[in-house]
């Protein structure tokens, strides 16, 4: 059972984005300034310097790493300086 | 690839068949206070009949719910001893799946093993490990523990089952799905954001109250801020959620349960679990009463899921806007458990992060929330008129 590509991929696809910090490389879209989606790979996550710092919080579901702000700030940045398109309507 | 897209410009939906085969993984059965009573259990399940029968050692097992002798159903016999007994023929079965006696026989025949499920008992509640290439749980495949469930400082589970009649796929959508916690659940999304990793799906969410779904509080009774949730998939039917709601004077903690187990392609049981931390806020009986109040408040929740579900079609080719969530990448993580596990590829497996916009969201639903008091108070504040506002 195949899963179908993503509509909104065929229109705008992810791009890759190299972190500043760790140059882990990582696939990238922006569907608004306030959306982000991340495609890592196991390259960029042995790579990423906070992934390895982090350890688990606290219940149930504490075991996940969050973000990478380092990469999060890398984003931005692609995003600002126009190196990734954001889809933006002014919000 | 087929065009979704006729001629005439019009969208198809496009669905498969739900795969006939059943996901790889630990299934919850329920609580292991409601299999402890000294008598078989009778469980569809993966399209098959189990039972479930507690031993007098304590063990809790899972067996094929038919005798190998003649076929008759195991979860209608009685237990004797640590063995299940047949209504037919007194046939003795073992948790391990083995015949270890027939009362009327000199001797058990050879090879007389049936299938017996890998059990895990954790936290008050009941998993059989399902795995259609018949390997047995790996030992890093496991389900978090959950410190509450066996601690006095918290409530014992409050617990709740429904049989769902379509394909379990629908209920795993639900964790991308942030416009529908507003639209079906009666919640405020402010923040949201899904991780995919390995075998875990993590949605984190955080809200605030809504004055439309619930009376603001009285003077003198505590004040709803907010709600804070990391709400995970250990696997493809087991999600734990830890919520916190934030009042103005103090922090209620709870942990919510909601899992299913297939009954065949087209129909699976939904479960779901609340317990609560007692705290110095809620004296006496006050964190049952809460547990029970939060229990019920998800069962509407759920209800109101299900009635969507029931009338729905299945659909493969979701048309989504940017403010959805990532609804082909869950599918894409869903898929590990219906693969053989040399099958599973690194896509399905390999870290994905999506965190939502909730400008406009939060911009579109703040106007609807003014709407609904306004049209409230227009018909003036009467408990008909706020029961009307909650089904909007």
């Amino acid at each position: 059972m195949a899963v179908r590509p993503d509509n909104r991929l065929l229109d705008t696809p992810m791009q890759e984005v190299t972190c500043r910090r760790c140059a882990a490389r990582v696939e990238v879209r922006k569907g608004s300034w306030h959306q982000t989606s991340v495609q890592w790979n196991a390259d960029a996550l042995t790579a990423c310097e906070e992934r390895r710092a982090a350890t688990a919080g606290p219940g149930p579901n504490g075991d996940f790493f969050e973000a990478c702000a380092s990469l999060r700030a890398s984003i931005a940045e692609a995003a600002t300086s126009g190196l990734i398109p954001v889809l933006d309507d002014g919000y | 690839m087929t065009a979704v897209q006729d001629r005439d410009g019009i969208r198809r939906i496009e669905a498969e068949a739900a795969p006939a085969r059943f996901a790889r993984g630990w299934h919850c059965l329920g609580l292991i206070r409601d299999f402890a009573d000294g008598t078989p259990h009778s469980i569809r399940a993966f399209g098959q009949k189990l039972v479930v029968f507690q031993g007098e050692d304590g063990s809790v097992n899972v067996l094929d719910a038919y005798c190998r002798h003649m076929g008759g159903d195991l979860s209608q016999g009685t237990v004797k001893g640590n063995e299940v007994a047949c209504p037919f023929h007194d046939w003795r079965w073992g948790g391990d799946g083995r015949c270890k006696q027939i009362p009327y026989s000199r001797r058990v025949p050879l090879r007389a093993r049936t299938a017996a499920w890998p059990t895990l008992q954790q936290d008050g509640m009941l998993f059989v490990w399902n795995d259609p290439e018949g390997n047995p749980p790996p030992a890093d495949v496991t389900i978090p523990r959950i410190e509450g469930a066996t601690s006095d400082e918290w409530t014992d589970w409050r617990w709740y089952y429904t049989v769902v009649d379509t394909n379990c796929r629908e209920v795993i959508d639900n964790i991308v799905d942030m416009a529908h916690f507003f639209y079906v659940h009666g919640s405020f999304p402010t923040y949201f954001k899904t991780i995919f990793e390995g075998p875990v799906a993590t949605q984190i969410q955080n809200g605030v109250g809504r004055e439309d779904v619930r009376p603001p509080a009285k003077e003198g009774q505590p004040k709803l801020i907010g709600n804070t949730s990391v709400a995970a998939y250990h696997g493809p039917s087991f999600m734990i959620d830890d919520l916190t709601y934030h009042y103005d004077n103090m922090d209620l903690e709870s942990v919510l349960i909601n899992c299913h187990y297939p009954i065949d392609a087209n129909s699976f049981v939904l479960q779901y679990g609340v317990i609560v931390k007692r705290s110095e806020h809620l004296p006496g009986d006050a964190a049952e009463k809460l547990a029970i109040g939060t229990g019920d408040f998800i069962r509407q929740g759920f209800e109101q899921d299900v009635e969507i579900w029931k009338n729905k079609t299945r659909i493969d080719n979701p048309l989504l806007c940017e403010e959805d969530g990532p609804v082909y990448q869950l599918r894409r993580w869903y898929e590990q458990f219906y693969v053989d596990v040399a099958d599973v590829t690194p896509e399905m497996v390999e870290r994905f992060e999506y965190e939502m916009d909730t400008s406009k969201p939060n911009e579109a639903w703040r106007r609807e929330v003014e709407a609904n008091l306004a049209r409230r108070a227009a018909a003036e504040d009467t408990p008909a008129a706020w029961a009307a506002g909650q089904s909007v």
